[in-house]
């Protein structure tokens, strides 16, 4: 993983540097990929604040702590929920895989004391109230949709390709995404969602982001359902990569002791 | 003297948020009003509980330690006070091994009890309090080994822990199958504290993509008490004119596996236990005190699936007595189902949930809708339902004690 890892950065490196000179214009395909490829560290850990606020500015926060670990062929992520206090030590736990598995999925609820395996069938629904889906938190990959880059465009300063996203699957919950990803590093800098009537559902915008551990990290979110006019900001702090999380994290012991 | 426990717990508790304040010791729990009414026509009140519930945790990399009081108090100033849970964490790289107080939770049926059969039953509200507080903690002795996704567990229990039954006096004490009222002889009803009389329990458990299995036994007592009888029978009319109950507790033996594994967008779910050391109420003459021991068989095959945004889950349970004989009073095979449908509306603040017991072999069931709605975070209102419909069986016997109920729960 680890040669896979650099060879990624150095790949990506090598492009920034390149492509724009010698290639000409990056097709909208292309462009995703960078996006999803774009090296995130083998693993990574913090703590997430969720700040659901409706329309008439009462505000709900969540707060949990959340390690994830990618060895290529499988990413694992585990979260533990910190408040509010009904659902503090109620653990999550996802498996996802590179080749096209559904993802494996199972909650730790403590009243119960048991760990239970969950459908991942539930990808649209909305994680903890929030205005993310599960599915807007994962990594979607590129294959499940038809890009079209639309235009390359400045925003707030920053030089971004605009590229449209159009789902394969036509019983997918977006009729499609529109994606500003910035030039320069090809972080997701914005995203419209748009419902199934191919109207504007919800905007994605990223606050803030910061190199951590020499990785590009997303460190503040912001979603709003602009039908709902509801809001979800999303802020990671304590981010760590690569620091060596072992496997024993990622399982039925980890899920009951906690975080 | 009936003070005293409340002094205690007030005591206690005050110690607690002090070390709390102190020790950067975790407190969190639930304060509870729970209020229920018989829908009889003498419109009884069923509970007027309230409850407090502290956990006191502390987790450092190789101790940590829960306390787990709780007191309900009731409307005539009755108190009941225990500890759900209370024990010592030793961890090591792949071992850790737990000392005291503890609920051990196993298997994968939900709302029956195949293969978990370490903690014991509090049925004091027959099946109606919430599931953490159906299971009582049992002072054991746990030991983990852990290897990447498997467990193997072995848990030793010092001394037998009954199920916990309702008084005679409540509207959920079970029928019994007697033709006249027993008088009881108590003489046999206590399992010695004694380490030939301790218990004994394994399960290998593992976790993985295409499935999660757990292969459990257990060498225990059964938690229920066989009834053995002795008949009384006038000489001359030869009519049963008397019953004497010994209730006395048996050693039983377990065997059982469960599993869970996704399919498309199902979770199958199945689980099954093979028992043996069970005595049976039996009407064979030739059963001199009317129990005859019996092994039987306990599975249960489930599906969860989700539509529309509708959590669904059903699941099909079946008993079957080996070997059966004419007389006993358990049918051969008896059959229940449950169903649970579970929505949550106004991003989780709002929680519609219909769950049911249905006793197929004796046309009876357990009826159990209710609505939740958090006013702030972490600050529940419930209302509910318990519908008893059927005449006979698990079910059945409580027809006369459907109830409606609110909760205000409020979790720190």
């Amino acid at each position: 993983m680890k040669t896979k890892t650099l060879f990624l950065m150095m790949t990506s490196l090598s492009l920034f540097a390149f492509v724009p000179h010698t290639m000409g214009q990056l097709t909208g395909s292309q462009i995703m990929e960078k996006v999803y490829n774009n090296p995130a560290g083998e693993d990574t850990q913090g703590s997430m604040t969720m700040t659901l606020t409706n329309n008439r500015g009462e505000q709900r926060i969540r707060t949990l702590s959340q390690f994830i670990k990618d060895d290529g062929a499988t990413e694992k992520k585990i979260m533990f929920f910190i408040t509010p206090a009904d659902v503090k030590n109620t653990s999550f736990m996802n498996w996802s895989y590179s080749d096209g598995r559904s993802d494996d999925q199972w909650i730790y609820l403590p009243a119960l004391k048991r760990t239970k395996r969950i459908s991942s069938d539930g990808k649209n629904d909305y994680f903890m109230g929030s205005d993310f889906t599960y599915d807007d938190l994962g990594d979607r990959h590129p294959d499940m949709d038809d890009h079209k880059l639309l235009r390359e465009e400045t925003v707030e300063g920053r030089a971004c390709y605009v590229v449209e996203s159009t789902p394969r699957d036509g019983d997918y919950m977006y009729s499609k995404t529109v994606t500003w990803v910035m030039k320069d590093n090809f972080l997701g800098l914005k995203r419209e969602f748009y419902d199934d009537r191919n109207t504007l559902l919800k905007t994605l915008s990223i606050q803030k982001f910061d190199k951590v551990d020499g990785f590009w990290t997303i460190l503040e979110t912001k979603m709003h359902n602009v039908q709902k006019d509801h809001t979800t900001v999303i802020k990671f702090t304590d981010v760590q990569k690569n620091k060596g999380i072992p496997d024993s994290r990622f399982t039925e012991r980890s899920m009951t002791l906690g975080n | 003297m009936k003070f005293i426990r409340p002094l205690l717990i007030l005591i206690f508790s005050t110690l607690a948020f002090t070390a709390g304040a102190q020790e950067n010791i975790s407190i969190s729990g639930f304060v509870r009003n729970y209020t229920g009414l018989l829908t009889n026509e003498e419109k009884d009140w069923a509970i007027l509980q309230n409850t407090i519930n502290i956990v006191l945790e502390q987790k450092n990399e190789k101790v940590a330690f829960k306390v787990n009081p709780y007191l309900y108090h009731y409307f005539d100033n009755d108190f009941e006070f225990g500890l759900r849970e209370a024990y010592i964490d030793l961890n090591f790289n792949n071992f850790n091994l737990r000392a005291g107080k503890q609920q051990i939770i196993w298997g994968k049926a939900e709302g029956v009890f195949i293969t978990d059969i370490v903690s014991p039953k509090d049925l004091s509200e027959f099946l109606l309090r919430d599931f953490e507080e159906i299971r009582m903690g049992v002072t054991s002795l746990k030991a983990g080994y852990y290897y990447g996704n498997s467990t193997l567990e072995v848990v030793w229990v010092p001394v037998f822990t009954p199920t916990r039954m309702p008084e005679e006096s409540s509207i959920w004490a079970p029928e019994l199958p007697f033709p006249v009222t027993p008088t009881y002889d108590y003489s046999t009803s206590e399992v010695r504290k004694s380490l030939d009389n301790s218990e004994l329990f394994i399960r290998f458990s593992s976790m993985g993509s295409k499935a999660d299995f757990e292969i459990v036994g257990g060498y225990f007592w059964r938690d229920d008490p066989a009834l053995h009888l002795t008949r009384i029978i006038d000489p001359v009319s030869m009519q049963l004119t008397g019953l004497t109950a010994r209730p006395e507790y048996h050693r039983m033996m377990m065997t059982g596996m469960s599993f869970s594994m996704p399919f498309g967008p199902v979770i199958i779910r199945g689980e099954g236990s093979y028992n043996s050391g069970r005595y049976f109420q039996t009407e064979a003459q030739t059963a001199p005190d009317a129990t005859i021991e019996k092994d039987y068989l306990y599975y249960m095959a489930g599906v969860d699936y989700t539509l529309a945004g509708i959590r669904l889950s059903m699941q099909y349970i079946q008993e079957y007595i080996t070997n059966y004989e004419t007389g006993i009073l358990n049918d051969q095979f008896e059959t229940t189902m449950t169903f649970l449908a579970r929505k949550d509306f106004l991003r989780e603040r709002l929680w519609l949930e219909f769950f049911a017991y249905a006793g197929i072999t004796h046309r009876d069931a357990l009826i159990r809708p209710r609505i939740s709605y958090s006013l702030a975070d972490g600050f529940d209102i419930q209302a509910g339902a318990n519908i008893f419909t059927g005449t006979e069986g698990h079910f059945g016997q409580y027809n006369e004690n459907d109830m409606i109920y609110m909760k205000l729960k409020y979790s720190f």
